[in-house]
């Protein structure tokens, strides 16, 4: 079989909603300046890429359209390059990867660009046009559900008390902020332009985060919950993008792979409780490469919100000090559709920077799935 | 000087602070300027801080937000030469002279000529700021004296001095009249003015007389209070609300200025119980308490007074006084047997007489005075109108009686009043003994006036019709807080009758304190309670009828508010074709609070609104998710200018910063919609229908699992929901009004019998809230 390897990532800062210095900004502009920079740093001839998979959680407004297409003109991509924009919700962009890996396989193309970008500034989560189906939710009301109450269950269920989950949220802060401080952020990141000046670094990143703070928050969900606006990942601008190919075209084209794609896993579970989607999603990547969780030497584990996180590292019998290394989703945030994109680009930069065999990325997804991709060392 | 377009505020204390938020309210661009502190970091930091501040202070400074933009934060060392880009520079830095006279001094560097310099002193005159300062300087100054809080407090006292240029006065009066909405009081150059003179005097009395004759401050502020018109804080909670250090300030600057032979001196006493309460922090509301607080030990909050023979908090209780309650008007008040008639007249006694005193002293003009207190201290009634209500010859009579001089004009008052109304103009008395009409500033129409005048072309016991000139009527609320009623919509259709046979245009309007707080709820109770549902759902219908007749009349109609504008008062305004608000109007749909949904229109016609509005993303989902937002949680816009954001105004519709000029306002803008007039068409909607009506339901849910809405505020909800998503509509249909205000209609009726909407009801009626169930 072919070899698919990642040979590039890139993304721009994560910005808080709303208030951050990207939320004026275009989510196709946005997408387009990660997508161009990420082929500038290849150095490849842009027509060499087969086709441009944007992940996108709510494809709609300046976002919608075919986004993919219109981010790959605005690129100046080859007009030679296809684009196709693809939604699981915030499996969007690493689905974008396992396309595109699909396709390489299958000898329908050597060279995929991989992105995703949400701007949730600009278009809300649900969209402007929420219109759920009365009848589906009279007979299985969790497929509308908040994801908000989907932690709250998670946390029930899996017995994820309050102080465990601020603990691991500053932990995440702590991680992002020293990741910061010492410049490991810096290589992924894209200076976005924007009205107001280049837009360089990650703003959700709270290096003051405490566990008394934290303590002191209202429940966000539930009047009587335990999940909290600190235990949640923040609502976020941003995009990102991997370049994946094949090990042969890396080679002719002088990149340097960062990792190969070993396996990938997906599975529905109950949408009540669907951050525990990575546990049988991971399970399946695993189980395909046939390896184990101890085999792991890098896990990048989406912290949609710190409760799913904890429940899915202890049913998964992941080893904590090799989990979201540089910081999670909770200080960087979660632009819906980029996230995928980001954790399997940075899972494979740091299997090359940290050493190991194995790394996983892996996220829950609304409605009830999980999407993993694991990755080995070249 | 040519107008003013740009204004500097030096001193960002409250005042100064509260001053340029208010210029920033009209749209002026103003510069706030304060001093550096020493080793500042950020060397605007005090006006910076300040503004800050204010956008986080309830109630606010700013009517908008977006207002602070216009605010440049800015200090004195880096920034005067700036003050050349203005045409009005405010003076609000600390009472004392030379301070004041130094800042004058560096501003007369850099001003440009014929720039107005005014003061915002309480106490200091006119004659010793300007003092040394060259002629020209004197020329453009004057003092503004505002109220705090400067958004909210309608009185502006102004002071010229000899050489003020009367050009320059009368431009920066006129500013802050129509720009600005205060009403101009002019007074002599005297100590504290008019405002502060007699309401320090007043407050000094009334604490002496509580010391003297132990009357526990709740019962105090109990007479002091509604009997004689005064806010219901009367003299203890008003203290506390200003702040109870701002007493020893004025009144120890008040004694330095004012002559030997002032009743103030008499009048003056130690008051070791403030010292000691200031001394402790008790400041008042902005403190730690001051007469009243609240005691929050123990994790209770228990309202405590201070007792004022031993200066300690003891728990507070309502003042049970029955007889209080019995005596109807000022002069039985005075007249009660025993402590409380007692006080009463030792504390309004000495006011009324010193008020009569500064006749000739603080203003030559009765009126002035009385507007003066009506503006400044929020009394329903001046000192003369009180005295009037009263009788001139028992005040006179029983000041004679208890020693005091019996005042020159009291005493000769003969049997006349201060006030008559004579051919229908309302007259008052001068100081030769004569009277003179009262006129009103230029421009201004008062429906009040209109009616002393005239008769009204239709009446009833809810409403009125009256002509106020160029072929406009003027449609009259009249029921108790202006309450909306069968009657009301009954004269409604009448007017529209007689407006389209015989008038040109309608204005909407009335000068109660608010608009309308909407329908008569206790009305509805009793409908409810007696199970006259066939009633309650005819008048819902009535309503609608009429309302959409008058948004088909021929003739423009133009609704004029001003205060709360609430559920059917609302509604009225959004059937109008252009509405003229004053600038402090509070409008909402709050229909949901007390377990209903709009039903005479509301919701029709904000669908309608949101659904064209340019701005917003294309879709059936939309418009509804917005007026559900607005609409399920009751809110209310703070200021005309936030009811724009909300859209219960347009974007064309006006806005009237000067209360007193809303009328006028109101129907110019009805005479320029009468020419080439057609009626708005009906608007059809196009409404998500049930999926819809969920999306509303689950984001309502989530609230309902924060703790944020109540089981039955679901229930209202899922009612508000169907009627905004257009019941079983599917969004392929287009719906006319008729089917949405058949939704509304059965949404209401489908909740105004649960027992939920009716103990809302009972509650509203009984304590002003709805409970929380």
């Amino acid at each position: 079989m072919t070899d698919v390897v990642i040979a590039g990532y890139a993304r721009s800062p994560f910005t808080p909603a709303k208030k951050g210095a990207l939320a004026r900004v275009r989510p196709d502009d946005l997408a387009a300046q990660v997508v161009r920079r990420l082929v500038a740093q290849a150095g490849i001839p842009s027509k060499d890429i087969e086709d441009l998979i944007v992940g996108c959680a709510f494809p709609e407004g300046e976002q919608g359209f075919n986004v993919a297409r219109l981010i790959g003109m605005l690129a100046g991509l080859d007009l030679g390059v296809g684009g196709v924009t693809v939604n699981r919700f915030c499996g969007s962009s690493m689905q974008s990867v396992h396309i595109a890996a699909g396709q390489i396989m299958l000898g329908a193309g050597e060279a995929f660009l991989c992105a995703g970008v949400e701007s949730m500034s600009r278009v809300p989560m649900m969209g402007f046009n929420p219109m759920p189906n009365p009848a589906l939710h009279e007979t299985r009301p969790g497929a509308y559900i908040g994801m908000g109450d989907t932690a709250e269950n998670v946390a029930r269920r899996w017995r994820i008390t309050r102080a465990d989950q601020e603990a691991f949220a500053v932990a995440s802060h702590r991680k992002a902020a020293k990741a910061q401080a010492e410049g490991r952020l810096a290589a992924e990141i894209v200076p976005i332009t924007a009205k107001g000046g280049p837009v360089e670094a990650d703003g959700c990143i709270r290096a003051d985060a405490s566990a008394e703070g934290l303590a002191a928050l209202k429940p966000a969900f539930q009047q009587d919950g335990t999940v909290t606006a600190g235990t949640s990942s923040p609502l976020t601008d941003g995009a990102s993008a991997v370049l994946v190919c094949s090990d042969a075209y890396a080679r002719r084209a002088g990149l340097t792979p960062l990792a190969r794609i070993a396996a990938v896993g997906l599975s529905g579970c109950e949408p009540e409780i669907m951050g525990i989607g990575p546990v049988a999603a991971s399970k399946k990547a695993m189980a395909r490469a046939g390896i184990t969780a101890d085999a792991l030497g890098v896990v990048e584990l989406n912290e949609a919100f710190a409760a799913q996180a904890i429940a899915c590292i202890r049913d998964l019998g992941l080893d904590e000090k090799t989990v979201n290394i540089d910081g999670g989703a909770i200080a960087l945030g979660h632009p819906l559709g980029a996230t995928g994109a980001r954790i399997v680009g940075k899972a494979a930069a740091l299997l090359a920077r940290e050493g190991g065999r194995y790394a996983l990325a892996t996220q829950c997804i609304g409605g009830g799935q999980g999407i993993a991709t694991l990755l080995e060392r070249v | 000087m040519a107008g003013i377009r740009k204004v500097a505020v030096i001193g960002a204390g409250v005042m100064g602070s509260g001053i340029a938020a208010h210029i920033a309210n009209a749209g002026v661009p103003v510069l706030l300027m304060d001093i550096v502190p020493e080793g500042a970091a950020d060397r605007n930091g005090l006006a910076a801080g300040a503004v800050a501040r204010m956008l986080k202070t309830e109630p606010a400074a700013f009517m908008a937000p977006r207002a602070a933009k216009l605010v440049e934060t800015l200090n004195v060392e880096d920034h005067l030469d700036r003050l050349g880009e203005v045409d009005w520079i405010i003076e609000v830095v600390i009472e004392r002279l030379e301070a004041k006279q130094a800042l004058y001094r560096r501003i007369d560097a850099v001003r440009r000529p014929g720039t107005a310099v005014s003061s915002n002193t309480s106490t200091i005159p006119l004659d010793a700021l300007i003092e040394g300062m060259p002629e020209a300087f004197g020329r453009d100054f004057l003092i503004t004296h505002f109220f705090n809080p400067p958004r909210y407090m309608r009185l502006l006292e102004i002071v010229t001095g000899p050489r003020t240029d009367p050009a320059l006065a009368a431009t920066v009066a006129d500013f802050a009249d129509r720009r600005l909405g205060k009403s101009i009081v002019r007074c002599k150059d005297r100590p504290g003015f008019i405002a502060n003179r007699l309401g320090i005097f007043w407050i000094q009395n009334a604490i002496a007389a509580a010391d003297d004759l132990g009357v526990p401050v709740e019962e105090a502020d109990a007479v002091m209070g509604r009997p004689f018109g005064i806010p219901k804080t009367g003299v203890f909670g008003l203290v506390d609300l200003v702040g109870l250090d701002l007493i020893p300030h004025t009144t120890r600057s008040l004694r330095a200025a004012l002559p030997a032979e002032d009743a103030f001196h008499a009048s003056y006493r130690e008051m070791p119980v403030i010292t000691a309460l200031i001394a402790q922090g008790h400041t008042g509301r902005k403190g730690k308490g001051g007469f009243y607080r609240l005691n929050r030990q123990g994790g209770q909050k228990t309202k405590e007074a201070v007792d004022l023979r031993t200066g300690a908090y003891r728990p507070s209780a309502k003042a049970d006084l029955p007889a209080l309650k019995e005596a109807k008007g000022p002069k039985a008040v005075l007249d009660l047997p025993g402590r409380v008639g007692a006080y009463a007249w030792r504390v309004m006694g000495p006011t009324l007489a010193y008020a009569a005193g500064l006749v000739g002293e603080a203003s030559d003009d009765i009126a002035a005075i009385d507007e003066a207190m009506r503006l400044g201290y929020n009394w329903k009634w001046g000192p003369f109108e009180l005295i009037d209500r009263i009788g001139g010859a028992y005040v006179a009579e029983r000041l004679a009686k208890d020693g005091y001089t019996v005042p020159p004009i009291l005493a000769g008052l003969d049997g006349k009043t201060f006030y008559r109304v004579e051919n229908g103009r309302r007259q008052v008395l001068t100081a030769g003994g004569d009277y003179k009409d009262i006129v009103r500033p230029e421009g201004v129409l008062r429906l009040e006036d209109i009616k002393l005048a005239a008769a009204p072309l239709l009446k009833n016991g809810s409403a009125a019709l009256w002509d106020i000139g160029d072929g406009v009527a003027c449609f009259e609320f009249t029921a108790q807080a202006n309450a909306l009623d069968e009657q009301v919509m009954a004269l409604l259709g009448q007017s529209i009758a007689l407006v389209t046979e015989r008038y040109k245009a309608l204005v909407v309007y009335n000068e109660g304190t608010n608009f309308s707080v909407g329908a008569n709820l206790g009305l509805a109770l009793f409908a409810a309670n007696i199970a006259a549902w066939g009633e309650i759902e005819t008048l819902v219908a009535l309503g609608q009828q009429t309302y959409q007749r008058l948004k088909s009349a021929p003739f423009p109609v133009v609704g004029a508010p001003a205060g709360m504008a609430l559920g059917g008062g609302c509604e009225i305004l959004l059937h109008s074709d252009a509405v003229q608000a004053h600038a402090e109007t509070y409008i909402g749909l709050v229909e949901a609070g007390v377990g209903l949904v709009p039903a005479w229109g509301g919701c029709k016609e904000m669908l309608a609104r949101w659904q064209s509005n340019p701005a917003m993303p294309k879709g059936p989902m939309p418009a509804p998710a917005k007026v559900f937002e607005t609409v399920s949680t009751a809110t209310v816009a703070k200021s005309a200018e936030e009811a724009k954001d909300l859209l219960f105004l347009r974007p064309t519709d006006g806005i009237t910063m000067n209360r007193d000029r809303l009328l006028a306002d109101a129907k110019a803008k009805a005479l320029s919609l009468v020419e080439g007039y057609e009626p708005r068409k009906p608007v059809s909607l196009t409404l998500p229908g049930p999926s819809g009506a969920l999306a509303l339901r689950m984001a309502a849910e989530g609230f309902a699992r924060r703790g944020i809405a109540t089981a039955h505020d679901l229930v209202v909800a899922g009612a508000l929901a169907t009627v905004l998503t257009g019941g079983e509509a599917d969004p392929l249909d287009t719906l006319d009004e008729d089917a949405i205000l058949a939704l509304e209609r059965a949404s209401f009726m489908r909740l105004v019998w649960t027992e939920a909407t009716l103990a809302r009801f009972e509650s509203v009626i009984e304590t002003g809230r709805p409970v929380r169930n």
